[in-house]
This record gives C-alpha cells, structure tokens and sequence, in this order.
C-alpha cells in the first residue's frame, strides 16, 4: 500500500496549501450556514429554539461537531505550519522595500486575523457553548446581546473574519488550481460577498441591542445598561 | 596553415548524408569516457551540448553567465528561417540555399549552404518537439512570416522573443541532460585559453568569476560556441559580455581567423542618445514588414515628422529598391540610411537617424493589429526614448549587430586545431558576407543540434588519444600564463577605465571602419589602434583583486583582446579591395552607389595566421567554388 | 522639446565584500546624470568614478540591458526591478528621477539567492529546479514533422506568455515569503498547455514542486506582488494552474 500521495499532502508546500484550502472552504460554508441559523433570531423565540433543539436531538450532530473540530484543527495546523515556513523564507533585510500592488488588507494581515478569529473563537465557546443552557438558547443569545461589551467584541470578531475571508476565499480557490479569465472575476466577487456577509453577524447583534432598548423605551420601563 | 575545407565529393544534396555515412562511430558504451568541452551555453553551445549528452558523452558546458540561459541569443527577436513551404508559396530547400549564398553576397561555401537549408526543416520539427511556443493559425498549424531579404515566408516565430523561446528550448534540453548526468553545467567560468597537446586540442584553462581562481580543465574535444566580437565597436546591439576572447584565443593557438572584416550593421536600432550609453538597442527587423522608411526630402527639415506631407518624404528604400521595398537585405538598409543621412537628410536631435513611419499600416490594419504584432518593440521603444511610436513614427539607426566573420571551420566545423571546434556565430559561417533575418538561429542550432553531433563523434572515433590530465606542462603553463596576465592588468594602475580605453576603440571602429569603408580610413584606424593599445598597457585604471568578483578586469581582458583583434579586422579590410555584403569598400562600387563585388579576385575566404607576438598575421586563401549557383550581381532592385 | 538637463542624485548602495562578509549601504553622489541615461548606466558612470578614485567598483549584474536576458535584478527605492511597471532594472531611465533625489540600491534579499558581492546574487536555485523537470524529454532527431500536432491558438499564446519568463527571480525577490512559485508555474504551465509537454506533465509537476520545496523557497500565500513585478507580466494564473496540475497529479498518477 502506497500511502505517498496522503503524504505529500502534509510534506510539500502545495499539500498542505491545499488541506489549508480545502479546509478554509469549508469553514466558510459552515459559517455561511451558521449566518443562516442566526437569521432565525428575526423569526421569534418559537423557531430559533424549535431549530436548535432539533439540530440537538439528531444523533448525527454529535459527529459532525468532531468533524468541525478536526476540520479547523486542519485549517490551524496547516495555516500555522505555511506561516513558520514562510517566516522563515521571507526576504530579510530590505531597507524600503514597498509594496508594489499585489497585496491588501486582508492578504497582509492573515496571520493577525487569524489570531483574532481564534481568540474570539474560544471567547464565543466558553460564553455559548459551554454555559447552561436551561435558560432556553433564544434567551440566552439575545440576552447576551444587550450588553454592549459582549456586542462590541461580536463586531470584533465578525470583522476579524470578513477582512480573512476578504483574501481567504478567492485564495483558496487559486490554491486549488481553479483560475480561469472567464470566471475568476466571478470567483473574486463571491469570496467578497460571503466575507462581507459576515458582517451579518454584527449586524444581528447591534439589531437586538438597539431593538431591545427600543422595545424597552416604548414600554415605559426603566431602561436598564448593562456596563 | 593547410586549409582543407573536407567537402563531401558527390552531388550537392548527397554530401551531408553521405558524410554521415562515412564518419566513424563511436560504440553508446565508450562514449561516457569522452570528454567533451563545451564553451558557450547560447543556441549552438546549449544544442550541441543537449544533443552530444543524449547520445552518451560526458560533456562539460562553461558559461560566463550566473546560468546558461542568459546567452545572448535570448535578444533575437524576429525568428527563424526554415524551408518548410508551410504557406505554399514556392520555398524549397534549393530556393533557401539560393537565398544564403546570394544574400552572403557569393561568399560563403557552397556545401555548407546547402547542408543548413537541409538541415532547417528538422530544426522547427525538433523545436516543437520540446515545447517552443511557437505562433500558430487558428487551425493549430504553424504561422510563417516574411524578412528581409526574401520574397516568401519561411520564418517561424514566437512573437518578438523568438530567440529566447528557442534558447529556452536548448536550455531546458540542456538541462535534461544536466538532470541525467551526462552535461554538468559550470556557470561564472570565463575561457582564458585553450590547451593544445600534440597537436590537438585538449583543454581549457577558465577563470572562475566568484573566486578569481584559475581552473584547467581537459577533454578530448573543444567546441568553441561563444558568440560574435561586434562590440568591438563599442556600441552595437549586442549583451556587454559579448567578446572575441576565446575566438582570440583560440586564434593565438593556431587557429585561423576567417573574414574578421565581415560584420553586418543592422538597419532597425534606436538611435544614441549620448556620450553615457552603453548599448544600442535593437528592434526586430520585423518591423519593416509594416514600417515605411523615410526622411524629409528637404536637407534639415526640423518639422515634426506628422506636419511633412507624403510628397516632401523621401520613402528612400522604396524609391531606390521597388522591387523589395522596405524589405531589402540589411546591409542595403543600413547604408541606404546612411548615405541620407550623410546628405544632411537626417533626423533627431543629431540628425543621425531617420524615422520608421507606421502611420499607413495603422490606416491600414489597424493600431489594434499593429499593438498584437508589435506591441513589445512600440513598448519598448517607448521606455528608452520616451516617444510614443503609434503617434508619430520611430526614429531608427543602423548599428553593428552581428559578425558573420569568425574561426575558419572545414565541413565538420573544426578549426586549423584538430580538436577544436567552432560552432554558431563563432564561426565564420555559412552567412558569407552578410547574414539574412532570421539565419542566425537557424545556423546555430544547426550547428549545435544536427551537425557537430555528428562531426565531433566522427572525430573522436577516428583518432588515438595520448592521455592528457590537467598536471601536464601544457595544462600548468597556460595556467601560470593566465594568471600573469590578471597580474599584469592589475600591475598598470594608471587612468583611463577599461570602458573609456574602449569607447576610444569603437569610435575608430565606427568612424573609419563603420559602414563605409575605404583605404584612406583604414589606414587612419591602423595608424590609431595601436595607439589606443599602447595607452591601454600603460594607463589602464583597474581596482579591485584578481583572487575576487572583479567584474572591471573581466572587462579588461575583453578590451585587451578587442584591441589586438581590431587591427586584424582592419587589416583584412584593407586586404579586401572590393565591396561585398557588409564589407562596404568606396573605392569600390557602381555609378549608383551599390556595392560592387570583385569576383576575379576576392572570390575566397581570407584565413589569418598568427605567427606570434608583435608579427603580421599571414594570410591563406580558400577558394570559393560556386557550382550550383550563378554569381550575379546581387541586385533588389 | 524635451528638456535635456542634467542634474545630481545620491545614490545609497548596498556593498558586501563576499557571501560570508557583512554588508551596509554606503552613499554616493553622481553629478551630471542625463534624463537619457539608463539606470545602469548611470552606475557604470559611477564606477569609473570609483576606479578613479582607487575603490572598487560596484558589483552588479546586467547583460544584455534590453530586458530579455534577465540578469539584472535590484530594488531601487524599495520597488523591485524599479518603479516601472513590468520592466526590468535595465530599462529603467535617469528621467525618472529629479535633481536631489535619494536613490537607494539594494540586491535580491532571499535566502535562496545568497548575495556574491555588492549587488551580485546567486540565483542558481532557479536551474536545479528547472533541471527537475522544465523540459520535454524528446531527444533530437526523434521529432515528428512540426505540423503533425496541431496547437489551438489561444492555448499556443497563453503557453507563450507563460514562457516569457526571463527567470530574473523578481519574483522571488518580491514575494512576502520568498516563494518561487511564479517562476515554476510558468514553466509547468507552458509545457502543461502544450500537447508537446502533455505526456509527462504529471511527472514534472510532482518532480518540479520537489525541487522547489527542496530549495528552500517559501510557501505561496496568493498575495501576486509576483505578478506586480513580474518584468513579462507572467500572470498568477499560471501559480493556479501549477497547483492543479501537481493535485491532479498526486491523486491520479501512479506515483
């Protein structure tokens, strides 16, 4: 048994561009449908908790979970791995070396992003996941966004991940070998939606917050911040 | 000197095959132990060495470059010649032989014209072969274009960069062999001398530029692929490296130096713009297929080019050539252009060039058109004169491009030194006295990928090697000879830099042995020559080390042999009392002005002898017999 | 008319003894620089100036100065090959620059091209990967007749723009991570277009990315300041293509 073609998925650089790739790709599509999810929060507390407690009940979720974790330790490792490596490689010593056009904000701070992303990941966890949930999930989530700190490092992290995947998505694809004149400008265009669709995610949590005082405010009730 | 050109006896298109015939073999398990120098890494050197080390010999290629592919041959633009008849317009291997031989004005060798008209076909097969890019039609099959010199297409081509892709395609042939182990590639080497035992060619002595240090190396077989001496000019169309050092050598060590006067001045070059520069730039000749040639027909006419109306320009090369127009042969071009603008018809700044006008095949074709042909020579025409040449028409001058003069080489392409051999531009080729677009190429990689793999083995399996290593007297002396000579150029510290010793030289090389020629000036350069040599030797200003990177004494050493080799060049000028190709003589032409050829006298190859330091060359003749084609006076009239 | 005055500029030069020495710039002034003079040629003015003056020339590389052989290579002002767009450094005009200006000189600064000396760096990374595999292995004398495969044109064009690659290692130079992937991919993707190249293609890709790796040069992170600078305007299409070709070929060739 010749296992060579899985190893050069980890040894050469292309390989583990591509698992990075593969990876990345599909952590998008997770998030896409994540958003997705989210969205339920506009249609009451009924469907938002009716569609978590289904995802809940089908023993198949449990498995993909693992899957989600392996597939971000995939895109972790690989990205950190490609990372070290081209630190290593990069130019040393240029005195004014300028940038001549190729890169943008989101290409040049992959690694800081990425960083961010993670941070926020295991903040994101240990305050959802994590937690009791006896409170019923709706609650719990639009409870979290009235406080404006929780819903300042939301934006945050949102943001985080639109500005990664402003470069991430067109980059995975060019990884995989797919650029073509014709449809690369599409490509470039759908990777920037689905970035700029983060910010979904932000926009959801200031809704509830300001949406909330509102209610609040009509109601004559003490408004009352959370600081 | 004995000079046995070795032509094959039977008819013309039998000679090369029977050759081949006759040529011994040398069994696939003997070749790995010979050795195999190859100096030059252009189209000829990389070819041959491709093709030697398929078939099994252990080969060794020097380079003065970082890498291989840097050979200049990478600048030739326009393309490659072969006799396909693709297009169907009448071509055939007779017709591109009859070209040669008439556009090298009767001075090349019959046989050997023939056999690289033979030969041209198998070059384009191979090329594709290994992945050329050649341009295609849209039903997949090879584009032709026509060139100076002929009425029919044959040219292949990959756009403006035809002699990159062609060297890339040896380059990487090349380096296949370097990948299995019969080529290794020594880059940053420069020749210094070749090793001569017994009679023959048996190593070389290299300087290695990143060290300085002085390495002998030895073989069984010497092929010299290093190029033409056309800076000796100064300012001509070729890479700063380009020298005749290792020719100059070779020369030095017995080998015959043939037609050095032949240099061909190509028509189509942007012209100086001051005292600093240090190349000319060169726009493929190409462009005459759809530029119009002119100057104003009023002496100093300073009107913008746009504001002279068509019946105040001079079209000169369609006036006075009607039949090929804009596409005469170079030579015709260049001095076309140069007796307008020594009639004070000239324009630019310093009225010495005259314009290429695209105004009518704009009209014509369209700029998108004329942008997908030409595109890069407008862009770069654009980047070094700051003139945009869609809008107003480029100015052009003529400048030295190529020399068609070189080692003498018999059948097999081996020099007066058995052993040694001379392949390309290095030699003094089948081109005659001058060259036609797109030869270039073909000659090269004939020479490097279809012949000398057939003559060197044929070579080696005829003769009994004494052993030979690098510890023998030969090896050591021309060793210590070498690095006196570092020694003495370092010793000098006087003022002049070797590149202003050499600006000297080529002022005198363009002024009085540039395009047109005659005793009266040639006298004068030999008068000067030896004076700028005299004052090299005693006011040469170099730093540095010789055991170091010392790119100004590497300069130093080509100037040092340019400036002896340039009294050669003039001699032979001088010798050759008759105008023939590029070699224009003024004494020597007809009531119009066109170059007219001795045949009664000159109808021969001069062959130069060294005879040792501070003596006159000898000269020696070979005959030029032509047999299947009629001498006529070259007329594009 | 143009203006034809000549002016004054300092230039900064990195200057190293040898690979093993340390380096630092040093600043020169040159004085009555033509708007027409090349970059370089500026600098050969300024050797001769040097000479004169008893210290060593600069060491630098340039050969055929009509950008095709790819010899030369510096970043000038932090731009690599210059601040023109897809040129080379020995197309570079003084009429670029203004009296005054200060010009600062460096060499490639990648690991995989060590510098030699001055400006001179050592780019031989560059032929061990083409040995690898940027060839056709078809010997001479083998050939069919050059018609006897027809190329669609399109494809013979993009595989000719791909092979515009003058191997300068700009490229290299350039990138954030030191990666070498323009300069492979456009010798994969050449010969990957072009039926000629087609029957091993799968072997070269695999071979080439090897040898690539093995050098040492950095990982691709699609930033394409490669294709910014790229002197031939190769495009980074052909990173894609070379990326498709390895994938496909470690998952179907039998190797």
């Amino acid at each position: 048994m010749d296992i060579t073609f899985i190893k050069r998925l980890i040894t050469t650089s292309i390989g583990r561009k591509a698992v990075m790739a593969v990876s990345g790709l599909l952590l998008g599509g997770f998030m896409l449908v994540h958003l997705a999810e989210n969205l339920l929060l506009f249609r009451g507390e009924a469907a938002f908790n009716g569609w978590v407690e289904l995802l809940l009940s089908n023993p198949v979720t449990p498995l993909l979970e693992i899957a989600l974790l392996f597939i971000f330790l995939a895109h972790i490792v690989t990205g950190v791995w490609v990372r070290i490596e081209d630190f290593m490689n990069a130019p040393r010593g240029y005195e004014a070396r300028k940038w001549q056009g190729g890169r943008t904000i989101g290409s040049a701070t992959m690694l800081y992003t990425a960083a961010a992303i993670l941070a926020y990941l295991v903040y994101h966890l240990l305050t959802f996941r994590f937690v009791d949930h006896s409170m019923g999930f709706y609650q719990m989530v639009t409870g979290a966004f009235r406080a404006p700190l929780f819903v300042a490092i939301y934006i945050a992290g949102a943001a985080a991940l639109a500005l990664h995947l402003s470069h991430g998505m067109q980059s995975a694809f060019q990884t995989l070998g797919v650029n073509h004149p014709k449809y690369t400008p599409f490509i470039k265009i759908g990777g920037m939606l689905v970035a700029v669709s983060m910010l979904g995610f932000a926009l959801i949590s200031v809704y509830f917050l300001l949406n909330i005082d509102l209610k609040t405010a009509e109601a004559g009730y003490q408004v009352v911040v959370i600081r | 000197m004995k000079l046995d050109a070795n032509i094959p006896a039977g008819p013309i298109e039998k000679k090369w095959d029977s050759h081949k015939f006759n040529l011994k073999l040398v069994n696939p398990s003997n070749r790995r132990k010979y050795d195999i120098l190859v100096v030059g890494s252009g189209l000829a050197g990389a070819s041959a060495a491709a093709s030697l080390g398929e078939l099994g010999y252990n080969v060794k290629v020097f380079t003065l470059h970082d890498s291989p592919r840097r050979a200049h041959s990478i600048a030739a633009q326009g393309g490659i010649n072969a006799a396909k008849n693709y297009p169907n317009d009448g071509d055939s291997v007779w017709r591109l032989f009859h070209d040669t031989v008439k556009g090298g004005d009767y001075r090349a060798r019959e046989a050997n014209v023939y056999r690289l008209a033979q030969i041209s076909g198998s070059i384009i097969d191979h090329c594709a072969a290994i992945g050329v890019p050649f341009a295609r039609e849209y039903g997949g099959l090879l584009a032709n274009r026509s060139f100076g010199g002929a009425q029919l297409s044959r040219t292949f081509y990959a756009r403006g960069q035809t002699g990159q892709q062609l060297l890339l395609g040896a380059y990487s042939a090349m380096m296949r062999q370097v990948a299995a182990g019969t080529v290794t590639v020594m880059p940053r080497r420069e020749m210094m001398d070749i090793v001569v035992k017994g009679g023959r060619a048996r190593g070389i002595t290299v300087r290695n530029l990143v060290t300085g240090d002085i390495e002998s190396h030895s073989g069984h077989a010497v092929l010299l692929c290093t190029g033409g001496y056309a800076n000796v000019f100064y300012l001509s169309t070729n890479a700063a490296s380009c020298n005749v050092s290792a020719a100059w050598a070779a020369y030095k060590r017995g080998a015959g130096f043939a037609n050095p006067c032949f240099t061909q001045i190509h028509p189509t070059c942007i012209p100086r713009s001051g005292e600093h520069q240090s190349k000319l730039t060169l726009m493929s000749e190409s462009l005459r297929n759809d530029g119009r040639v002119w100057v104003p027909k009023a002496k100093g006419d300073k009107r913008p080019p746009n504001e002279i109306p068509d019946e105040e320009r001079d079209y000169f090369l369609e006036r006075r050539y009607p039949a090929f127009g804009n596409l005469v042969p170079r030579d015709i071009a260049s001095r076309a252009a140069k007796t307008v603008v020594d009639a004070g018809c000239g324009v630019g700044p310093s009225g010495q060039s005259v314009y290429l006008d695209f105004r009518d095949s704009i009209k014509r074709k369209g700029a998108d058109k004329i942008k997908e042909e030409y595109g890069n020579l407008f862009d770069m025409y654009y980047q070094i004169t700051d003139e945009n040449g869609y809008k107003a028409p480029m100015r052009i001058y003529p400048a030295p491009h190529y020399t068609m003069g070189g080692l003498w080489v018999d059948y097999n392409l081996m020099t007066t030194i058995p052993g040694l051999f001379a392949l390309g531009e290095a030699n003094f080729s089948d081109h005659g006295a001058n060259r036609l677009g797109a030869s270039a190429l073909m000659q090269g990689l004939a020479d490097g990928f279809f012949i000398a793999p057939a003559t060197v083995p044929g070579y080696l399996g005829a003769t009994k090697f004494d052993a030979a290593t690098t510890l023998d007297k030969e090896f050591t002396d021309s060793a210590r000879e070498s690095q006196d000579r570092l020694g003495r150029l370092l010793s000098i510290k006087g003022r002049k830099t070797p590149s202003e010793l050499h600006r000297q030289l080529g002022n005198v090389m363009w002024h009085d042995v540039g395009m047109g020629r005659t005793e009266a000036t040639l006298k004068k350069a030999l008068k000067k020559i030896p004076e700028i040599r005299e004052e090299f030797w005693k006011d040469l200003c170099l730093t540095g080390a010789d055991r170091d990177m010392n790119q100004a004494l590497e300069k130093a050493l080509k100037v040092a042999d340019f400036l002896e080799f340039s009294e050669l060049f003039v001699r032979d000028a001088l010798e050759r009392k008759e105008s023939c190709g590029g070699h224009f003589r003024e004494e020597s032409c007809t009531a119009e002005g066109e170059a007219r050829r001795d045949d009664a006298h000159f109808s021969h190859a001069s062959v130069w002898e060294y005879q040792g330091e501070g003596k006159e060359a000898a000269l020696h003749k070979e005959p030029l017999a032509f047999e299947h084609i009629k001498m006529a006076e070259r007329s594009y009239k | 008319m143009k203006k034809n005055k000549h002016f004054t500029v300092t230039v900064r030069v990195w200057r190293q003894d040898g690979p093993r020495e340390p380096g630092k710039m040093v600043s020169y002034r040159v004085k009555d620089v033509s708007p027409d003079m090349s970059f370089l040629e500026m600098l050969d003015v300024l050797n001769d100036e040097l000479m004169k003056k008893g210290e060593h020339a600069i060491a630098f590389e340039s050969d055929c100065r009509e950008g095709i052989c790819g010899s030369c290579g510096l970043v000038v002002n932090g731009n690599v090959h210059g601040p023109d767009e897809h040129s080379t450094v020995c197309q570079l005009h003084m009429r670029r620059f203004r009296d005054g200006d200060v010009i600062t000189v460096e060499p490639w600064r990648v690991k995989t091209f060590p510098v030699l000396k001055d400006l001179v760096v050592d780019r031989s990374a560059l032929d061990r990967v083409m040995t690898a595999g940027g060839f056709v292995s078809v010997n001479t004398g083998a050939a069919p007749d050059a018609n006897a495969t027809p190329v669609e044109k399109d494809r013979a064009e993009e595989a000719m723009d791909a092979a515009a690659c003058i191997g300068c290692g700009a490229c290299v130079a350039a990138c954030p991570n030191g990666s070498a992937m323009l300069f492979t991919g456009a010798k994969i993707s050449q010969l990957a277009l072009l039926p000629q190249g087609a029957p091993e293609r799968r072997l070269r890709a695999l071979n080439m990315v090897a040898a690539m790796d093995k050098e040492g040069f950095g990982n691709c992170t699609n930033e394409y300041e490669c294709e910014a600078v790229c002197p031939k305007d190769v495009k980074v299409a052909n990173i894609a293509r070379m990326n498709r070709e390895f994938l496909l070929a470690n998952l179907l060739s039998k190797r």
